[in-house]
């Protein structure tokens, strides 16, 4: 009687068991690994890296980056631009929000109107800094005019900070930090936060067929080492990996496919330039000399990041090739001299501010700190947790600090708020009548060929006056299972070309 | 009997009190805070920004206001909103009871199944030398630092799919074999501490408890080794074993932090890593008061076990 | 009975060996180091160990010698525990003997403290501190010191209350002696074995929350070596020079296991109870 009982138990346990082996069947899954959880999922008010990953796939902008960082139609199927300061956005009929209603010009000036509200605290607003009015024409057409050219315009839009949301859905809602309502080739469908988050197709997503996926599924894995082993044994089907020897040992094992670019983020090692002895242009020259980026990129990197100067060398358009931007090739005896003319034959100590993350930079700080010895500049590793590290670079309280800045192939986004006199993200305290002069002309011009000439000095007198000393782009690196196809790298870290994916 | 669970219970109001006043203070003194973690350093803020981001943050008012208004939300159940998820911080902190509590009880069961018979062994052990071994191989079950024997497990088994969770955690109700062949190296990683200590306690005991008159009674009586060895004094001696599980799982029950962080695992103690990582008082503030709780009601529970069965302990002293 | 005593003192005299070794490692360090800990060697990244480079434990992701570190790291490792340890101990004992003592009114408040900073798990408790004191390493001292008091505190309590009720404390008082005398003279020489074994058993678990700290990024910051810091960076490196991360982990278990030895040789040593086992 007892060992019926046991073999009943034993039965009803493996009947639940079983039926998990049958699930995975018909549909088409992908399962992706990333280390960090987002914190919410507002288009226009999130600022971390990590859920601009998840807006990537749930929310349209007007207009949007392909795979060669090129700006490309989203939302906006053209777009007129009769003079420089204005721009007709002609929106593509039909495309319906998740919730069914239809995305209309009313959305859209709903949506920039609340980019640009300083109660929404949008991070988006500073790309949009110089509209002047946002008209609908039609239901679907917008106008947007501006007070002064702003080269960047279109490239502020293509940022998932300025995306289109619903007015319904905000007006409803007050926020979408917590729920979804966007245009995106995926919906989102659960959330268990710090675990997964599971997004399911859109049907009726504007691009016939696409996406080929049914479902992608978020799983949160804060381990490099357990991402990697998650897509070795398929738990996992693709996760985003920075760390570089975990990827080597990737690129090792034939089933997973390695994918790598260079990004647009940058590495950057930059001073308070009002702490002595950085107020001395030639001291900031010296230590640019005494750093030799592919030695840091070798070490901190495994070789996978390049050597870039002021302007990431992926903005193949602008980007002026290091050979011909100064100080940024190591020059020991010149160093050396310049730091005796400013008064220091003898070296000084000085701290950098670093964190125990990839983004803080902390074997990037040490390799720094071992390459000054050879000009006798002593830095001390000022090594804190990461809330403490934001809070010394709101402070300002650093003399030297590494950090990776969210960059852009587009010059005037990325360097006009770092090192503008009045940049929101300045927090070298740097203020230049020359290089702003040459930022506010770069950013009011419209034609490449223009402004080509001006970046080109800009990135020139950056090097020279050296206040943050820019390292190397990292590579944007992705690891997938063999069985994944058709999924792209923009370059920026989006994974909007999941929506091509297929497995 | 009662009257000293009363007492017992309602001292605990003052140390939870106490834990609870620490905490707020504590945190708050930590440099950095949610709001500018929020921010980060990528984004600009103007003025209008920061006085409305810096209400919605609960940054606005002086500290022990806050407390007042924190505490007097508290008694009626509502532990606040989390700054980084805006959802409710208790059911989240629930939400992952199970997954602790469940941890806890596997890593007991483990300890007690590898220490209790490891203790015994080495208690009746003719051979100094076996004992001294079996110790010895226990200490060292004790000695080796968690975190590394979590990473060495992670490597050694990664091969072994579905062995070591990978942030796919599935509760115990919905997939109960997934579930427990995932928990089991991350129990193993505490078990193995633990089943240390339980084999001393377990070996201490018995020997204390072969020396008593009961036993040399039975032995001289010509019963066998074995029935009196598991009959007799392995359930005398089995008391301060209790005991001393009773009370580390309080510790357990905190959250076993490193682990969960090496194998993923969406529990306590990692989500109080992270809220203190992320400034996040509210969190912070409900996981701590919990824990705490938790603790000292189980050391309440176990002592109390301990005092109903062994009547020569007052329950007035605690002499440990 | 003499096999029994052996017994007991293999144990503790095997603890007392590891840790003269570790000790005597030390010592050496002050003096030579194979190379310099914190020198870094681009062009060795990450060797395995050879007798040939003179890098006996390998390099890890600096080039820097492995061997080396660990050496560098005995002392860090082995002075912030027992500075933790002793300042726990000293203020807890105090408390504790005061409370066990005096007894009432100042037994409640006293060990209400305790039960407060005993509530609080000990690594959150180490991380607050560390997080409001900043990462320097005397701060990690005082982390840990704090989250010993509590156990100190207890036992002395305990150790003081079972002795209070003896006679010649009994009579000692009786015949007009100053509480201070008696305290001094009669009870803390008798609670300084409880109080020994509870040391050495404190250091053990001290090394280990010293070095999960560190692990977790709070404690001794790179490019110093400790032994947690030289775990955590290990983790990444495990599977591509597991070196790395199996030399600092085998220095922590074997330092650990002396002390427990030691303090578990001890305790039978000292525990009447076991001194008659067949």
């Amino acid at each position: 009687m007892r060992k019926m009982a046991f073999l009943a138990l034993l039965a009803a346990l493996f009947a639940l068991a079983v039926p998990q082996v049958f699930a995975a069947g018909a549909e088409k899954v992908l399962t992706l690994g990333v280390d960090q959880e987002v914190i919410g999922l507002d288009p226009n008010i999130v600022t971390s890296f990590s859920s601009h990953r998840r807006v990537d796939l749930l929310y349209n902008k007007l207009v949007r980056h392909n795979e060669n960082l090129e700006i490309v139609p989203d939302l906006a199927a053209d777009i007129d631009i009769p003079d420089n300061v204005t721009y007709i956005f002609n929106l593509r009929k039909g495309v319906k929000f998740h919730n069914g209603q239809e995305m209309t010009a009313d959305d859209v000036v709903f949506s920039l109107n609340r980019i640009l509200d300083p109660k929404t605290a949008s991070p988006g607003r500073s790309y949009l800094t110089t509209v002047k009015s946002i008209d609908k024409l039609s239901p679907y057409s917008v106008k947007v005019v501006l007070t002064a050219p702003l080269a960047s315009f279109l490239e502020g839009l293509a940022s998932n900070n300025c995306a289109i949301v619903s007015k319904a859905a905000v007006e409803q809602y007050g926020n979408l930090q917590k729920v979804e309502v966007g245009t995106g080739p995926f919906m989102l469908k659960e959330w268990v936060p710090d675990n997964s988050m599971t997004l399911v197709k859109n049907p009726d997503y504007f691009e016939k067929g696409a996406p080929y996926l049914d479902k992608v599924i978020f799983r949160i894995i804060p381990e490099q080492a357990s991402l990697l082993a998650g897509v070795k044994s398929g738990t996992l089907d693709m996760a985003t990996i920075n760390d570089g020897s975990t990827i080597m040992l990737a690129k090792r094992d034939p089933n997973l496919v390695v994918m790598q670019k260079p990004g647009v983020n940058v590495r950057t090692f930059g001073f308070n330039v009002t702490h002595k002895p950085f107020d001395d242009e030639r001291v900031r020259q010296a230590i640019s000399l005494a750093i030799d980026r592919t030695e840091v990129v070798t070490v901190a990197e495994f070789g996978m990041g390049s050597p870039t100067g002021p302007i990431p060398v992926s903005a193949t358009q602008w980007a002026l090739p290091l050979s011909k931007i100064p100080y940024s090739t190591p020059d020991y005896a010149k160093a050396k001299a310049l730091l005796a003319q400013a008064g220091y034959p003898n070296g000084f100590t000085f701290s950098i501010v670093t964190a125990n993350s990839y983004e803080g930079g902390l074997s990037v700080a040490q390799v720094i700190q071992n390459q000054l010895k050879k000009i006798g500049v002593n830095a001390e590793l000022d090594v804190v947790e990461w809330g403490i590290y934001i809070d010394r670079w709101v402070k300002r309280t650093f003399d030297g600090m590494v950090e990776l800045r969210g960059g852009s192939s587009e010059p005037d986004r990325f360097l006009y708020r770092m090192i503008h006199s009045t940049g929101g993200v300045n927090n070298f305290m740097f203020k230049d009548a020359e290089v702003d002069a040459l930022l506010d002309k770069g950013r009011a011009l419209t034609k490449v060929s223009d402004r080509k000439p001006i970046y080109d000095q800009l990135q020139i007198a950056l090097a020279t006056k050296a206040p943050i000393i820019f390292l190397y782009a990292p590579f944007e690196t992705t690891v997938l299972n063999k069985s994944v196809k058709g999924f792209k790298q923009v370059g920026n870290g989006s994974l909007y070309y999941l929506t091509y994916a297929q497995k | 009997m009662g009257r000293y669970i009363v007492r017992r219970l309602l001292s605990l109001i003052p140390v939870l009190l106490g834990v609870s006043i620490i905490v707020f203070f504590l945190v708050r003194l930590i440099p950095g805070s949610a709001l500018q973690m929020y921010l980060g350093t990528q984004v600009e803020t103007t003025p209008e920004q920061m006085e409305e981001l810096k209400r919605i943050f609960g940054e606005d008012k002086p500290v022990p206001v806050l407390y007042v208004e924190w505490l007097g939300r508290v008694v009626k159940g509502d532990f606040g909103y989390s700054l980084r998820t805006s959802r409710e911080v208790l059911p989240d902190i629930l939400a992952r009871l199970p997954l602790s509590i469940e941890i806890t009880i596997f890593a007991l069961i483990l300890a007690l199944v590898i220490g209790i018979p490891m203790g015994v062994l080495s208690a009746i052990k003719q051979h100094p030398i076996t004992d001294v071994f079996i110790r010895i191989a226990g200490l060292l079950g004790l000695s080796l630092p968690q975190f590394w024997l979590a990473s060495l497990m992670v490597i050694a088994f990664s091969n072994l799919r579905g062995w070591i969770p990978m942030g796919n955690y599935v509760s115990f109700l919905a997939a109960p074999f997934q579930n427990l062949k995932m928990l089991f190296f991350p129990s193993l990683a505490i078990g193995i501490g633990l089943a240390a200590v339980i084999m001393r306690y377990t070996r201490n005991s018995m020997l204390e408890v072969m020396q008593m008159d009961y036993i040399r009674t039975a032995k001289a009586k010509g019963l066998k080794k074995r029935v009196v060895i598991i009959r007799h004094a392995l359930r005398n001696a089995i008391l301060p074993v209790i005991t001393v599980a009773g009370f580390n799982t309080g510790y357990l029950l905190g959250g076993a932090i490193v682990i969960e962080e090496v194998f993923a695992l969406p529990g306590m103690g990692r989500l109080a890593l992270y809220a203190i990582y992320q400034r996040d008082y509210p969190l912070i503030q409900g996981i701590v008061l919990l824990i705490a709780a938790m603790f000292v009601l189980v050391n309440l529970i176990t002592d109390l076990i301990y005092a109903s069965v062994d009547p020569r302990i007052r329950l007035d002293e605690k002499a440990r | 009975m003499a096999g029994t005593r052996l017994k007991k003192n293999i144990i503790a005299l095997t603890g007392l060996g590891i840790i003269a070794f570790y000790v005597a490692v030390i010592v050496v360090s002050l003096f030579w180091l194979p190379f310099d800990p914190v020198a870094m060697d681009t062009t060795h990244l990450l060797e395995a160990p050879s007798i040939a480079t003179g890098h006996l434990f390998g390099t890890d992701e600096f080039g820097r010698d492995i061997l080396s570190r660990i050496m560098q790291g005995c002392s860090v490792s082995l002075i912030i525990s027992i500075s933790a340890t002793l300042m726990g101990a000293v203020i807890g004992t105090l408390m504790g003997i005061w409370a066990g003592f005096l007894g009432g009114k100042w037994d409640q408040w006293i060990m209400r403290v305790a039960d407060i900073l005993f509530s609080f798990p000990s690594l959150l408790l180490a991380i607050f501190i560390m997080g409001i004191l900043g990462e320097k390493t005397y701060n990690v001292i005082f982390a840990i010191g704090i989250v010993y008091i509590p156990q100190f505190a207890r036992v002395s309590r305990g150790a003081i209350l079972t002795l209070k009720g003896n006679e010649f404390v009994r009579a000692a008082l009786s015949n007009g002696a100053g509480k201070s005398y008696v305290l001094f003279r009669h009870l803390l020489p008798n609670i300084m074995m409880p109080l020994i074994v509870q040391i050495s058993l404190s250091l053990s678990v001290a090394i280990l929350l010293e070095s999960a700290l560190s692990f977790l990024g709070l404690g001794i910051q790179p490019p110093y070596p400790s032994w947690g810091n030289m775990l955590s960076s290990a983790r990444k490196f495990m599977m591509l020079a597991p070196w790395t991360a199996i030399y600092p982990g085998l220095a922590i278990s074997f330092l650990v296991l002396g002390f427990n030895l030691l303090g578990d040789g001890l305790r039978d040593i000292l525990d009447p109870r076991l001194r008659n086992v067949k």
